[in-house]
């Protein structure tokens, strides 16, 4: 058959496929972005691909992940053979239009896969002949094998920014109005409690936020008023860099990178800090803000010391922190276990197959988790490596805990540590409004972690191990 | 039609059976249709016309048959199975790897994670070709796992750029000296992602069942079914028969034993290629009595697999002794069940059993939805016509909906039967719609559940369970809404938008 592919110039060129098989499967495909188009609410995403494709990228991500759910009804052409020998064009425009007869957005984002890829179905023009007749759509080129759910969501958020909300009235500009690119819907869990955490604490030192995705965003109309913003803070290692970089060239905007997500009191603060230094806020705000929710904080804080402090446990604390994550959560939880619970890093995986460029920013976050204690983190996409890795990892003297998916199941088990899931795949949480991370998610994360290792100890050692 | 295993890829149902995936109407025309097209078994009188399918101009995301294939070549034990596709067909190992605990959990096997790896096959492959990638991930198995089976599952992409994948599965099985079973599964080359149990079938009936004919074991029964817990050891055990339980994580021996058995009975003919290729390759007769779903049907088909395998003395026993002991709990169930209406929603013939425990727990079920429609078996035996049998004993079903588990027709479908409780399979779409209607749901993931006596109490005791969660789904229906334009979430015929535009 022939193949009319061209190689790609667009935004997710920087993406390249991970040399070698992968086992046990981290992450989706670009396709799978069609989660962040469900989770802005008001919008649809149209799916151009074969007939198993966008329900298995969604159900993978929302439900075998923290039991998410969430809405799907997604239109999809279901390609078949006919599409595939003749191309799949008109059966796309018969979808577009039937979908806008009986289903109702504000946006509709068609989103193609590998098949239209490869046989070289004329997408763009199709939708634009739509966006002439004024039908708020939009289309991002998610081809499977071009790039992962990561890449691909950069690849919807632009194409929203640039084919939708640029086409809006123009916007006063806001001073105090924030967009946060920040955790990648679905992916990460813990997204919806994680981001109504960011808003809370960044409302709470007087800013305006355009959180953009889940249950704590206005929907569309957040995303309209994008231009609006002073300020693009993009919290985490590197998704949504890209992103910030095009809205400070289009729109005079101003990019805060913050590469950690702030978990617990300390990072939370600083975190702060530096966002309302960065907005120009009064200080003393900041400051009244953060001293209320430190009281809350440190009170529970306080009382949670009696745990730590072993005296009312007789369990086996771990004191060796193994991750197995995507970058975000990686550096979150290895800042917050080394720097603030007191633990040392053992291995750390970063498993989002991230940009080349990006990796020795990334690497550099991991220095001085606390005090001259560094991690090295391992760039590693397949299981059985990272697996490998901590499995070879000596270990003297440490009780280890692990920091991962449900993949690290059998790892945990081997070395006899208990598991915290926290990165996709989670099959064994169910995650509602959950968050790790600020001020209310460290506590939460707090409670989970010391939560597992009771049970733990408690199930491997019914008469209890001091040790 | 003869199944053809010359060939490494089996010939989709659509090809072989004439499956249809859009239909709507009564359930007797869809039978004498579909008895009229294809070889005029049963019921076909005056008045039969050649099956017609529907043709939705809109539709939504559905599933395919590498999904089914995959997953249930996943677990089989011993193997690894290669996903030769970009990363996005490999992220439903999470599914399968929960799946495969859960089946150890209720199997008694030791839980661990089902071996797949993915080529991860990114745009220079698409240009320059997988096949270097797939050699090299078929050694990375062998060395990670030592596997006594390699399966090498199709994409769509693999598919188009024309790989060729039995060349080095060839190559490869030469190399390593175990053998690797090539699964050609790309979506788009069925309408129906039940397709995809015919190329795991496909696969194994060629590759891993070996001629053990001349060791014939006159007390083995092949069950082929979907998967879940053994409830068939308690229905045939006091026939002195020894169930070898198919598909649903089987060990490699399971099927090596497959040619040695005295019968074979599928418990859903979804899944009857196998039988039917058993028959016709090793001459193990395959049960054509309509499946165990209700009383009647149990003791007919428990008689056929009496009949088959010479036990007729031991048969009416057995079915006395069932009936008899379910009987008090049955009264229990119907007396609470009574005046209830009931909407099913499953794949074929597993939806037509469904339908009959319902009927006979004396739940009324006017309705009903069938994720596709298969108008004849490879049998091509009229008594494997589960349609026209449900109908003959149990009688009409006035809306007989058929459609790849599309939501909005689910909706529409909905709106018309107003049931007070849904019971289903493929719970993605239909039990979250139903709930979010405010209608309790009953889904099953284990299809074992309705079979035979037990499956009567096992099914009415699970309606019961989910009864009292209306209060919870009316509550949510009440705070939630779903994005249809005002005249699709009125409508109550499935197919109005195909009419609509008919009439354009």
């Amino acid at each position: 058959m022939n193949v009319v592919s061209q190689i790609s110039t667009d935004t997710s060129s920087s993406f390249a496929a991970q040399p070698g098989p992968i086992e046990q499967v981290r992450y989706a495909c670009a396709l799978g972005a069609l989660t962040s188009v469900i989770a802005v609410e008001g919008a649809i995403p149209i799916t151009h691909c074969g007939p198993g494709c966008a329900s298995k990228q969604f159900h993978a991500l929302s439900g075998i992940s923290g039991y998410q759910g969430g809405e799907f009804h997604v239109p999809s052409t279901n390609i078949g053979n006919k599409e595939v020998i003749f191309g799949g064009a008109d059966r796309l425009d018969e979808l577009i239009t039937s979908t806008l007869k009986v289903m109702e957005a504000e946006l509709y984002v068609v989103q193609s896969g590998c098949i239209p890829g490869l046989v070289g179905d004329d997408v763009e023009n199709l939708v634009k002949g739509y966006q002439r007749r004024g039908v708020p759509i939009v289309f991002a080129e998610t081809l499977g094998y071009r790039g992962t759910n990561f890449t691909g969501h950069e690849t919807v958020v632009k194409a929203i920014i640039e084919q939708y909300v640029a086409k809006q009235p123009a916007v006063p500009k806001r001073t105090g109005l924030v967009n946060v690119w920040a955790l990648l819907p679905y992916q990460n869990p813990f997204w919806r409690g994680d981001l109504t955490e960011i808003r809370r604490i960044l409302e709470g030192i007087g800013l305006e936020v355009n959180i953009l995705f889940g249950p704590a965003s206005e929907g569309l109309s957040e995303w309209r008023a994008i231009p609006s913003a002073a300020v693009n803070l993009v919290l985490g290692p590197w998704l949504g860099l890209s992103i910030a970089r095009d809205l400070e060239a289009a729109y005079d905007q101003t990019t805060l990178h913050i590469p950690a997500l702030p978990v617990g009191a300390r990072a939370t603060a600083a975190f702060l800090r530096k966002v309302g230094d960065h907005a120009g806020l009064d200080r003393r705000k900041v400051d009244a803000f953060i001293a209320r929710e430190e009281k809350t904080y440190y009170h529970y804080l306080r009382d949670f010391a009696q745990f730590y402090a072993g005296c009312t446990s007789q369990y086996r604390l771990p004191s060796e922190v193994n991750i197995v994550a995507d970058s975000a959560y990686a550096l979150a939880v290895a800042k917050f276990l080394v720097g603030d619970l007191g633990l040392n890093p053992g291995v750390v995986v970063i498993t989002e197959n991230p940009p080349e460029s990006e990796r020795a920013a990334i690497r550099a976050a991991f220095r001085d988790l606390a005090p001259g204690i560094d991690a090295d983190p391992l760039f590693e996409s397949d299981g059985h490596k990272a697996h490998a890795a901590i499995r070879a990892h000596p270990r003297v003297g440490e009780l280890p805990i692990v920091f991962g998916s449900t993949w690290e199941t059998g790892i945990a088990g081997e070395i006899d540590a208990p598991l915290v899931e926290i990165s996709y795949p989670v099959t064994d949480e169910v995650v509602l409004s959950r968050s790790y991370i600020g001020y209310r998610g460290a506590l939460q994360l707090i409670e989970r972690t010391y939560t597992t290792v009771v049970r733990q100890s408690t199930e491997e050692n019914p008469e209890g191990t001091a040790l | 039609m003869a199944i053809n295993l010359r060939t490494p890829q089996a010939e989709t149902r659509d090809q072989r059976l004439g499956t249809i995936t859009q239909w709507d109407g009564p359930a007797s025309q869809l039978a004498k249709d579909s008895a009229f097209t294809f070889g005029c078994g049963r019921d076909c009188g005056p008045g039969g016309k050649r099956l017609c399918e529907l043709n939705s101009p809109y539709s939504q995301a559905s599933m395919c048959a590498e999904q089914i294939a995959v997953t249930n070549a996943t677990i089989i034990k011993d193997t690894v199975v290669i996903q030769h596709s970009p990363i996005g067909c490999a992220s439903s190992q999470s599914f399968t790897s929960r799946y495969s605990r859960d089946l150890a959990a209720r199997r008694g096997w030791k839980p661990e994670d089902p071996k797949s790896i993915c080529t991860n096959l990114g745009e220079q492959d698409m240009v320059f070709g997988g096949v270097d990638r797939l050699a090299e991930t078929i050694r990375d198995a062998y060395e990670r796992h030592h596997p006594r089976v390699i399966f090498v599952a199709t994409s769509c992409a693999t598919g188009i750029i024309g790989d060729d994948v039995d060349g080095t599965a060839r190559q490869l099985e030469d190399e390593l000296g175990i053998p690797i079973v090539a699964l050609h599964c790309e979506g788009f080359k069925s309408r129906h992602w039940s397709s995809g149990w015919d190329v795991i079938e496909h696969g194994i009936l060629r590759r891993l069942v070996p001629n053990r004919t001349h060791e014939k074991n006159p007390d083995l029964l092949n069950v082929i079914h979907l998967g879940g817990p053994d409830v068939f050891t308690p229905l045939v055990g006091p026939l002195g028969l020894k169930v070898n339980l198919i598909m649903g994580g089987n060990s490699l021996e399971r099927l090596a034993d497959l040619s040695t058995a005295a019968a074979t009975v599928t418990m859903c003919f979804v899944l009857s290629y196998l039988a039917t290729g058993l028959e016709q390759e090793y001459g193990v007769p395959e049960i054509r009595a309509p499946l165990p779903y209700g009383q009647d049907a149990t003791d007919n088909w428990l008689r056929d697999i009496a009949r088959v395998t010479q036990r007729e003395h031991l048969v009416e026993a057995v079915i006395a002794s069932e009936r008899a002991r379910i009987a008090p709990e049955l009264e229990r169930l119907r007396g609470l069940l009574k005046g209830k209406k009931g909407f099913v929603a499953a794949g074929a013939a597993f939806a037509h059993g469904l339908i009959a425990d319902l009927r006979e727990l004396g739940v009324t079920v006017d309705d009903a939805y069938s994720f596709h429609h298969d108008p004849s078996t490879d049998s091509g035996d009229p008594e494997q016509d589960s349609l026209g049998h449900l109908i003959q004993t149990t009688g009409e079903i006035e809306n007989f909906t058929v459609s790849p588990d599309q939501h909005f027709q689910t909706h529409a479908a909905l709106k018309r039967s107003n049931p007070d409780f849904v019971i289903c399979r493929h719970s993605g779409t239909t039990a979250t719609l139903a709930g979010r209607l405010g209608i309790p749901v009953l889904p099953i993931f284990y299809s074992n559940d309705g079979l035979g006596y037990e499956g009567l109490l096992t099914i009415g005791r699970a309606i019961l369970r989910v009864l009292p969660r209306r209060r919870f789904y009316e509550d949510v229906a009440a705070h939630s809404a779903f994005p249809y334009q005002p005249w699709w979430l009125e409508q109550t015929n499935p197919y109005a938008l195909d009419t609509a535009e008919a009439a354009e």
